[in-house]
């Protein structure tokens, strides 16, 4: 899990594409497409994907995810704490 | 012959034999795909003898040799066919297991390039250039550079509609194009289809992989998801849903980030105007009925 004030990028070991409002994301390893590991994120995940860009914390994440979808704070942090969880494979950590 | 052309799902294929090359004799599944149109999109230019590979060429994907029987994979763990990469070239490297035990072949082709080199190694002074699974491999890398999807599904027209039906093995392609054929439906193929974008809309089209398949083809009006089950039921999926179940459905070799991107953005503009819908279904006459009752 990372930490609130960790700065994330996206994997280059990733191929992606939006459609619509969502995000079809499929990992690379070793030049292959892992296809058992096709993730899709809906517009909030989208949303949070967009902001994770080498520059915002986790935090500052959070934060803009409070307001740009009016829900309260603790509801947002799990939200993008969890969904942090599960994209791990897609992303990485910038200590 | 010395030279020939074959028309598979909208492709001008064209084959010939240089001097150096075996006489050219397509199988009896092609025959049908022989045109006299000579407006090639592809030339194979077919040479007899062994090509060796560049030092540098790497491999970046490669299948063993597997039968499916009754429902039970068997692989026999020889080496079936390999994809090879250096600089822009690539080269497809494989043996003819089915058909003829004694050749294998080399194709050096490119995604930039319409003419490639096939280098065939067999005993014989004739062989067709074009055997399993050859046939399906130069078809998907068409299907590469032409922005088309290669499916594993079967397709039906019925009264100018167009519906596929896609799954992995024991899903129900066959078994769901058998439904239809028995209603009075054409059935395009049971097993794996080309969707290609056209000026008039999507199209799927058949390819010959039985030796009685006529060259097919229908508009794309709707794809059904399908699965078996014991109600007729239609979920209708968008999105990022509807592009990841096609996307697990499609012929693809899932090497090289620019390969994937490419078929991920066919598969997502096509889901932006044909509809998908998940079909878990009945294997009776009432799913036909079902699909029409929802048109």
């Amino acid at each position: 899990m990372p930490a609130l004030k960790s700065i994330l990028t996206h994997s280059p070991s990733i191929v992606t594409r939006k459609t619509g409002n969502e995000y079809v994301l499929i990992p690379v390893t070793n030049n292959i497409a892992d296809m058992n590991s096709v993730y899709t994120l809906n517009e909030t995940g989208a949303f949070i994907w967009e902001h994770i860009d080498g520059k915002r914390s986790v935090e500052e994440i959070i934060n803009e995810l409070t307001e740009e979808y009016n829900v309260d704070n603790k509801t947002a942090e799990a939200d993008v704490l969890s969904l942090l969880e599960e994209m791990s494979k897609y992303l990485i950590i910038n200590k | 012959m010395r030279n020939y052309n074959l028309n598979i799902a909208g492709y001008n294929i064209r084959f010939e034999a240089l001097a150096d090359g075996p006489d050219l004799i397509p199988s009896a599944r092609f025959l049908r795909n022989i045109t006299t149109d000579n407006n090639s999109d592809i030339l194979i230019r077919v040479h007899s003898g062994k090509f060796n590979l560049p030092e540098k060429a790497e491999k970046v994907f490669s299948a063993p040799y597997v039968e499916e029987m009754n429902g039970v994979h068997i692989n026999h763990g020889i080496n079936f066919w390999s994809i090879w990469k250096c600089h822009s070239d690539l080269y497809i490297m494989t043996v003819f297991p089915l058909s003829s035990p004694d050749k294998n072949a080399l194709l050096r082709f490119s995604l930039k390039q319409a003419e490639w080199d096939l280098w065939i190694d067999s005993t014989g002074n004739s062989t067709d250039p074009f055997e399993y699974p050859l046939d399906g491999l130069v078809l998907y890398y068409l299907t590469v550079i032409y922005g088309d999807i290669f499916i594993h599904a079967s397709g039906i027209n019925n009264a100018g509609h167009g519906y596929l039906f896609s799954g992995v093995s024991g899903k129900g392609k066959s078994t769901m194009a058998m439904l239809w054929a028995n209603s009075g439906s054409k059935v395009i193929h049971d097993d794996r289809l080309i969707i290609r974008k056209t000026a008039a809309g999507y199209k799927m089209f058949n390819t010959p992989v039985y030796n009685n398949d006529e060259p097919g083809e229908s508009p794309l009006n709707k794809i059904f998801i399908i699965e078996h089950s014991l109600k007729n039921k239609l979920v209708p999926v968008s999105g990022g849903t509807a592009v990841s179940l096609i996307m697990a459905n499609c012929i693809q070799h899932n090497w090289g980030p620019d390969i994937i991107a490419r078929l991920l953005g066919s598969v997502s503009i096509m889901c932006e105007t044909v509809p998908v819908l998940k079909l878990y279904f009945k294997p009776d006459r009432s799913v036909i009925d079902h699909i029409l009752e929802h048109e």
